[in-house]
């Protein structure tokens, strides 16, 4: 029934809308999947080795511009004159253009991003306040997952003009503990002690060799940087047993932690004179 | 049923209501059949063992734990433990330093601890687990952002058998160096790709491939090469486990890497 009415429609039709309407059809269909096996074949056989992100950007280039041309082709076969389309288009665009500023800027950074490439898809980075997992480098900004699981937007352009600190860049890491120990501690034994954790903990890595400094006389202690180098995945497990080892292997060899102390000195009273 | 020494690394019938109990220096196994299910139970040794053993027990000696994981296979009747190497490469820090003068050569014989791998045999044979003998240390070789993650291992060069003790837990890996340069070579670390050697049995020891080394020179490049035929220094030796990754031969960019694990530069 439907379809008969819309075959009834059509025989209405002259022949030149049909024949348009059918050309502008095939158009629009043949170009939209000229656009996707372009860019699946780019992405499956050109782009192999390339990192996540410049796939995805260049994925998005041959879709955006490949619509347009579409668009352009079908408007062509509707007969709009595309040169006054144009230059309407120009005014629009310095219009837009002038309200989009910041969305420009963040293009433009985000090219700089990708073509700098200070991360990638997977890293985890710090900008600010905000660590996490980058989930995709996009042209107008990042977005993040944070270790409790919320999602973060970053424009690009903060990016840019930000330190971003890329944790995971590197294989190995140092961890590094700061620890005071209260004055009067035998430093040679605290020493021993630290390298005796270091060396009994699966996770520390015994190349590079630990780090163990005597940084500072503070108010109440002696400042020690404890620093163990690791393999980027294995923070976690490093980080709590080197803690509860240290606690448990201070205890047991008597060795203080430094705590902020006052001395109270009361004043002397003499016989007759108001203190 | 006991076994003791290399014998330990037989196939082996487990009947229902028995456990396995391999005792290694360092690290117990226990191996049971439950129907469709293989019990397994690993633990370190608190105190050291001298020499390896298997026993078949009753199952009112196992021990009671929390931590016996279960896998599901179909397939009853034997199994087969096989040493295989460990998964990365094991930097070797000789117990002294040892400097090969220009024009010499030697053998070294390294003891490498090796991983236990129980599998099924049948006609589908599937990998049950794989458990690490010995503790090694974490350790990192070459730079700090080209440079790979290893196992470290401090240890003797032997350079002769003679003072190599027979162990079912570490297997001996006969490394021949010729030093084909003006210069002295310094031995201080050595970083061994047990990745992509295989381990042989033999009436006394477990062997991995031989590897022969030539230096020649501190800017040329140090070309390790890899022996596939089972090392000759023991007769009867037979394959027990393939190498994780099997080496094709000569490898430029590997080479280069093993030219800078030499010579520490």
């Amino acid at each position: 029934m439907f379809f008969g009415q819309i075959a009834t429609w059509i025989q209405k039709l002259s022949p030149d809308v049909v024949t348009k309407g059918l050309r502008v059809a095939v158009t629009l269909v043949l170009g939209l999947l000229l656009v996707r096996l372009l860019a699946v074949v780019t992405q499956r056989y050109v782009m192999k080795k390339s990192t996540l992100q410049r796939r995805m950007v260049v994925r998005k280039i041959i879709g955006y511009s490949g619509f347009v041309l579409v668009a352009m082709a079908v408007l062509a076969e509707l007969g709009v004159k595309l040169t006054a389309l144009l230059g309407a288009a120009g005014i629009v665009g310095i219009a837009v253009g002038f309200a989009s500023q910041t969305s420009v800027s963040n293009i433009i950074s985000g090219l700089f991003l990708i073509s700098e490439k200070p991360f990638s898809i997977g890293d985890v980075i710090r900008i600010g306040t905000t660590t996490g997992i980058i989930q995709s480098i996009d042209l107008l900004s990042i977005k993040i997952r944070t270790f409790d699981n919320l999602f973060v937007r970053i424009p690009n352009e903060k990016i840019l003009s930000s330190e971003v600190t890329n944790i995971t860049r590197f294989p190995i890491r140092r961890m590094d503990i700061v620890l005071q120990v209260d004055y009067g501690q035998d430093l040679q034994r605290v020493h021993e002690t630290l390298a005796a954790i270091a060396h009994d903990n699966p996770w520390s890595l015994d190349e590079p060799e630990p780090v163990i400094i005597f940084n500072d006389f503070k108010e109440s202690g002696v400042e020690v940087l404890f620093g163990l180098w690791f393999s980027k995945s294995d923070f976690v497990e490093l980080k709590n047993s080197i803690m509860k080892e240290i606690a448990q292997r201070f205890a047991a060899g008597r060795i203080r932690f430094a705590h902020p102390r006052r001395r109270m000195v009361p004043p002397v009273v003499r016989e007759g004179v108001a203190p | 049923m006991q076994k003791s020494g290399i014998a330990v690394w037989e196939t082996l019938e487990i009947p229902q209501r028995r456990c396995a109990r391999w005792l290694f220096p360092r690290r117990s196994i226990w191996v049971e059949r439950i129907e469709t299910e293989w019990h397994v139970l690993s633990h370190a040794q608190e105190i050291a063992q001298r020499d390896s053993s298997l026993m078949l027990v009753g199952r009112s000696l196992k021990p009671d734990s929390s931590q016996w994981r279960h896998y599901l296979h179909r397939d009853s009747g034997s199994v087969q433990p096989s040493p295989v190497l460990p998964d990365r490469p094991v930097v070797i820090r000789p117990d002294r330093a040892l400097t090969l003068l220009p024009g010499q050569s030697t053998v070294f014989f390294l003891e490498i601890p090796v991983w236990f791998r129980l599998s099924t045999t049948g006609a589908r044979p599937a990998r049950i687990f794989e458990e690490p003998l010995a503790v090694l240390t974490r350790t990192w070789f070459g730079d700090p952002v080209t440079g790979e993650l290893c196992w470290g291992l401090a240890t003797r060069l032997h350079h002769s058998l003679d003072s190599v003790v027979a162990s079912a837990d570490r297997a001996v890996c006969p490394l021949m160096i010729e030093n084909d340069s003006e210069t002295d070579l310094e031995f201080q670390k050595i970083c061994i790709h047990v990745e992509n050697l295989s381990v042989f049995r033999g009436p006394g020891h477990l062997w991995t491939n031989s590897l022969h080394a030539v230096f020649r020179g501190p800017d040329q490049v140090t070309q390790i090469e890899i022996v596939h035929t089972p090392p000759g220094f023991e007769e009867r030796l037979v394959p027990v486990s393939e190498a994780r990754e099997p080496s094709a031969g000569w490898n430029i960019r590997r080479t280069f890497g093993v030219l800078k694990y030499f010579t520490d530069f």
